[in-house]
């Protein structure tokens, strides 16, 4: 018996050395294991072998399946080793470019709008937006600069004819509708739809009647702020310039307000920057936005009590800050969208 | 305005302080200094006077002469030179070597086109005097020694400060003024200014006045001054008035004009002078009436628009007041006696007229921008004194006043503690009241706080917080400590606008396109292709400034388009290109509306060579991220619908466009008009999407999404083929197999979704028709649906499509 059970395991051992699919491994399975199988039939005989035979052979049968399975387990890896070999194919050469494009990127003005955006935000400020075709009330008189007032000297804009009607910024009355020469009309929609307090950012693109230069573009992007509040003073405007400042430029760079004019600001002031790491614009003093309070004046014109609430209000160009972020030194790249020149923000 | 420091020195005693430092103080007061440049010879130690001996032609050089010159050395010189304008025995300045050039070049010894050349004879402009005639500077006819240092020819060089001054502080644009901020600032004491002449006005002209009347009947001109000066000497004028002039870039004309020229650089108050004799009985400012014209100093002939103020004699009128002067009325060579004009005008009308009139001049500038009617008389005064010294001129009388001053100095009431609680830090009431005495403000305490009175030369001073301004300029901002940042308010969100920009540009940047950037601005050919010819005219603009940028831009796509364009002609692999930005697009009420836009466009065939082909970027998939971007504004794929897109920048048969009636959200995609992208020099076709909002859409607050339940049984799922003409479209087909799908399963059990997932022509079918084939899958949120159940909706869908619709089902 026990020869026979050797013989059997011996046979099994080298029949499966030719089992290479999974159909063979079943026939060869049902040939050994089957109901009609070579060691179903050795174990059938149990039933003949006495009382004191049936341990030691039961022994030895178990043995044998033992054997067997262990073989049929290995043939098992061995098909299934097989049938994914065939499923993926070769081996990947993991070196090898992918062929797929990569992820595209942002404008460096968009990031830099978004970095600006989120410094702000962690001021409790919000982001506000506004048409950019404007009455001339919401981007002159409402800012406390009437017609003929001098100041309409320092910007010089670009006008929709008079049969123009803008869905979007309706005439008050007959006034002229322009692009919008700044973002501060966005101020005058905020304080005549917003109950204060409140603080708002208003990114968005401008329009100037300029010629085309390294430093001038026919459109730009501005991002106002404004916060009106109860009791804003000048100190609060040096603390929130202060911090824009050093999350944009670093720890390292100082402030100084510079005393200007602005029709809706009193006092008004030029923010300039001075940082060491800005390259050969380095350690001097650069002129980066406008600012100031609010002038009682504007608060009286969209509504608000200027008794009761001040304001301080910032408006700083987009491009003029990447330039400084990045040490780009032509305005035009930005309109260009030459890829060599976009993927370098990515 | 350009600033002699020269000039400055005469207002106040800047002993000690140098003109560098006077340029780090001015912009800390608000008046920005944009260059700071020498005038006059500066100091040029190795540059003397020398005689040209003779000259011969350069040997190898036409243009080239080559000179002896005799530099007071003992021996001569040989110097190579350029110019043509001299002649043996002139006198001219000459650079030896080792002169530093104003330009910074030194001089050398050196050779020029093989001749030896040891210095270099200059001109007016090599030596920093300004553009003077062509070639070198002779100074045969001022006979200067041979060898004398140049400059001991001239003064001593000043510093000219070219500085911006804002529209509210026209008080600066006189030197006086800037004189005054700067005394303040540096604590200096302003000098007294002296004037002879008499003060004092007449109401009417006297007997020896040379005029019979002077008259205001305008509005814009409520004080007017003139005065009669006779014998006057008309010349050139002396050195330093005609050094002053053209320290402040002006040009010296004859004397009478240089020295109202003079008083207005020095106080900021234009005057005019007219020549008595060509005036006819007296001097009016009145309304222009209907019809009338005048030829203007620089030669301009102009029709007069009817109202404007014009300074008129009994005849005509005369100067565009506080604008520009007449032509035949004016101070020449032959004028014996002077009507001496200083006057107000209306700021604003005198801006508006200067505009119209397209000029801009000294005196328009300064009236624009509100001069002090106190400083009017003076003004008159002073010039006065120096025609009397310079051109000989007798005083017959006082001037002749009409109407007053329009306003004097204000007094302003300023509450205790308001300076301190707009700077929010503590400031010492000493320190405020110091600050406005140093600007020559009169403080006064008062029940309230303090009273402080401003000379009407600051007219941009008038309530309590300009005095605030006033107080920081001269105290400095640096004394402002930051404040610290408060908490952000609760419940404040980014406008709707931004978080979608924000949102659908990473969306896009995932997908591997790479944002774009163009200008709004775009030219005519570009809006017609977009919006028609009709609608085109409708997005231009009035007063464009270039013949590119005219009209408004309609759709991202053209801009994106030359994009790609541009990045192929440079072999830069474009890869895709989106933009999102604000489009304006006409209305069907004749409005204008803004939207807000997001483009995409592509290469259909990839520019890169890969070793493993992906399938090319197309028009379904351009779909699919509209749709994506649609869903980031809140608009669900189920509202939009797509049509085939005629025209414009789509190609027919190949794009489609998109309606969402509801939120009025607009777009197409697909294949660009071939002709006109191949115009661009595209070979490979161009797919491009793009859909817009307008602003209005993004109002609502977004809804915070609610939990549904769902089935946990499994769906059952059922297949129609549909067989339909080919112009019947895919969306009608599929919405006939929902109506069927969704009535068979009533309310027992609910319709999952239906998917066209086959689209055949071919063989076996009609001639014209194709086969639809759809998806259907239904579940139960309760149970198992049978078979019998699913078979029985199933026949409910294919009798909807054969009865309900008329096509047949494949069976």
């Amino acid at each position: 018996m026990q020869q026979q059970l050797a013989q059997l395991v011996a046979a099994a051992t080298q029949e499966a050395s030719a089992v290479a699919t999974r159909a063979e491994l079943e026939a060869f399975k049902a040939r050994v294991v089957g109901p009609n199988g070579s060691l179903t039939q050795v174990m059938k005989g149990m039933a003949a072998l006495s009382k004191e035979e049936r341990p030691v052979v039961g022994k030895l049968i178990n043995e044998a399946k033992k054997s067997v399975e262990e073989l049929l387990a290995a043939l098992l890896v061995k098909v299934e080793n097989a049938e994914i070999a065939a499923a993926l194919g070769a081996p990947v050469d993991p070196t090898l470019p992918s062929p797929d494009a990569p992820a595209g990127s942002l404008h460096p003005l968009s990031r830099t709008r978004e970095r600006i955006l989120a410094s702000f935000r962690k001021l409790g400020f919000v982001v506000a937006e506004g048409p950019e075709v404007e009455t001339e009330w919401h981007c002159f008189d409402a800012l406390n600069t009437p017609a003929d007032h001098p100041a309409r000297d320092m910007q010089d804009t670009l006008y929709m004819p008079k049969a123009f009607r803008s869905a979007d910024a309706p005439r008050k009355a007959d006034e002229a509708i322009l692009l919008r020469t700044h973002t501060s009309s966005v101020q005058v929609r905020t304080m005549l739809s917003r109950k204060p307090p409140f603080r708002i950012v208003a990114p968005g693109r401008c329009f100037r009647r300029d010629a085309v230069d390294a430093t001038h573009s026919a459109n730009f992007h501005q991002v106002e702020g404004l916060w009106i509040d109860r009791n804003v003073t000048l100190a609060d405007l040096r603390g929130v310039l202060d911090f824009f400042v050093k999350e944009t430029f670093g720890a390292d760079a100082e402030i100084r307000l510079r005393p200007s004019f602005f029709p809706f600001t009193e006092p008004s002031f030029e923010m300039d920057l001075r940082s060491p790491n800005l390259g050969r614009l380095s350690d001097r003093w650069l002129e980066i936005m406008g600012c100031g309070l609010v002038d009682p004046k504007v608060l009286e014109l969209c509504g608000l009590d200027p008794q009761e609430w001040s304001g301080l209000a910032f408006g700083l160009g987009l491009e003029r800050i990447a330039m400084l972020v990045h040490g780009i030194d032509d305005i035009r790249h930005f309109y260009n969208n030459d890829t060599r020149f976009l993927r370098q923000f990515a | 305005m350009k600033v002699s420091f020269q000039a400055l020195s005469r207002h106040l005693d800047l002993a000690g302080v140098t003109p560098e430092r006077v340029a780090e103080v001015l912009p800390m007061l608000g008046l920005e200094v944009e260059s700071v440049t020498t005038f006059g010879l500066a100091p040029l130690p190795l540059a003397v006077v020398a005689e040209i001996k003779s000259f011969e032609k350069h040997p190898k050089a036409d243009r080239l002469s080559v000179c002896q010159v005799d530099a007071g050395e003992g021996s001569l010189r040989q110097i190579v030179c350029g110019a043509k304008n001299f002649k043996a025995g002139d006198r001219v300045p000459v650079a030896l070597p080792g002169t530093v050039m104003p330009g910074g070049f030194e001089i050398k010894v050196s050779k020029l086109r093989d001749v030896d050349s040891a210095g270099m004879m200059c001109s007016s402009e090599e030596l920093g005097l300004g553009k003077g005639e062509d070639g070198l500077l002779i100074l045969t006819p001022r006979q200067p020694a041979v060898g004398t240092p140049l400059n001991s020819l001239y003064g001593a060089p000043d510093t000219v400060l070219e500085i911006s001054v804002t529209p509210n502080r026209g008080d600066c644009l006189g030197l006086r003024g800037v004189a005054r901020d700067l005394a303040a600032a540096l604590g200096l004491t302003l000098k007294p200014l002296t004037v002879k002449t008499a003060a004092g006005l007449a109401a009417a002209p006297a007997a020896a006045d040379a005029v019979k009347f002077v008259r205001s009947s305008s509005e814009f001109c409520p004080y007017y001054t003139l005065r009669t000066l006779k014998n006057v000497k008309v010349g050139p004028s002396p050195a330093w008035l005609r050094r002053d002039l053209e320290a402040a870039g002006l040009r010296p004309i004859n004397n009478v004009v240089d020295i109202t020229n003079w008083v207005l650089l020095e106080l900021g108050q234009p005057l005019h002078a007219f020549d008595a004799q060509k005036v006819s009985e007296g001097i009016e400012a009145r309304p222009a009436r209907e019809g009338e014209e005048i030829v203007l100093l620089d030669g301009k002939k102009v029709k007069l628009e009817p109202g404007v103020c014009v300074i008129a004699d009994a005849r005509r009128p005369l100067v565009v007041a506080g604008v520009m002067g007449g032509a035949d009325s004016g101070v020449t060579e032959a004028t014996t006696d002077v009507l001496l004009e200083a006057a107000w005008f209306r700021p604003g009308e005198i801006r508006r007229v200067a505009r119209r009139l397209g000029v801009s001049t000294d005196s328009s500038h300064r009236f624009a921008r509100d001069v002090d009617p106190a400083g009017v008389e003076l003004a008159s005064r002073l010039a006065t004194d120096l025609l009397v010294e310079l051109a000989g001129a007798q005083v017959v009388g006082l001037a002749v006043a009409v109407g007053q001053p329009p306003r004097a100095d204000v007094t302003i009431e300023l509450p205790a503690g308001y300076v301190a609680a707009k700077l929010g830090t503590p400031v010492a009431d000493a320190d405020v009241d110091a600050a406005f005495a140093r600007l020559g403000f009169t403080v006064q305490p008062s029940a309230a706080g303090t009273s402080v009175r401003v000379p009407s030369f600051r007219s941009d001073v008038t309530r309590p917080i300009d005095l605030v301004e006033e107080f920081i300029r001269i105290h400095g901002t640096d004394k402002v400590p930051a404040g610290r940042p408060i908490a952000p308010l609760p419940g404040e969100e980014d406008a709707l606008t931004s978080v979608f920009t924000r949102e659908v540009s990473a969306r896009l940047v995932g997908a591997g396109f790479t944002e774009c950037c163009h200008y709004s601005l775009r030219d005519a050919a570009e809006l017609e292709r977009t919006l028609g010819a009709d609608k085109a005219a409708l997005v231009a603009m009035d007063n464009p400034l270039t013949a590119e940028q005219t009209h408004l831009r309609a759709s991202l796509v053209p801009g994106l388009a030359g994009a790609l364009a541009l990045n192929l002609s440079v072999h830069a692999d474009p890869r895709g290109l989106f933009e999102v930005g604000t489009v304006f697009r006409p209305q069907a009420d004749g409005t204008v509306r803004e939207f807000l836009s997001v483009a995409f466009a592509i290469v259909a065939e990839p520019v890169t060579r890969s070793w493993k082909s992906r399938e090319a970027f197309d028009a379904p998939r351009a779909k699919r991220l509209l749709q994506d971007a649609a869903a980031l504004a809140g608009v669900a794929s189920v509202r939009l619908s797509f049509a085939a897109a005629t025209g414009g920048l789509w190609q027919a048969g190949h794009a489609a466009a998109l309606v969402d009636r509801g939120r009025a959200a607009e777009g197409a995609c697909g294949v660009l008009d071939l002709r006109w992208t191949r115009s661009l020099g595209l070979k490979s076709s161009v797919i491009a999407g793009e859909v817009c909002f307008p602003r209005t859409a993004f109002a609502e607050a977004r809804k915070v999404p609610r939990f549904e339940a769902f089935s946990s049984f499994p769906p059952v799922t059922k297949d129609v083929a549909v067989i339909v003409p080919v112009g019947v479209a895919a969306a009608e087909v599929e919405s006939r197999v929902r109506q069927g799908a969704s009535k068979a399963a009533g309310k027992e059990f609910a319709l999952e979704s239906v998917n066209c997932f086959d689209v055949f022509t071919g063989p076996g079918l009609p001639e014209a028709h194709r086969s639809l084939a759809f998806e259907i899958r239904w579940r139960h949120a309760a149970r198992t649906l049978t078979d019998e159940e699913t078979n029985q909706a199933l026949g409910v869908v294919i009798a909807t499509l054969e009865k309900g619709a008329g096509w047949t089902v494949r069976r």
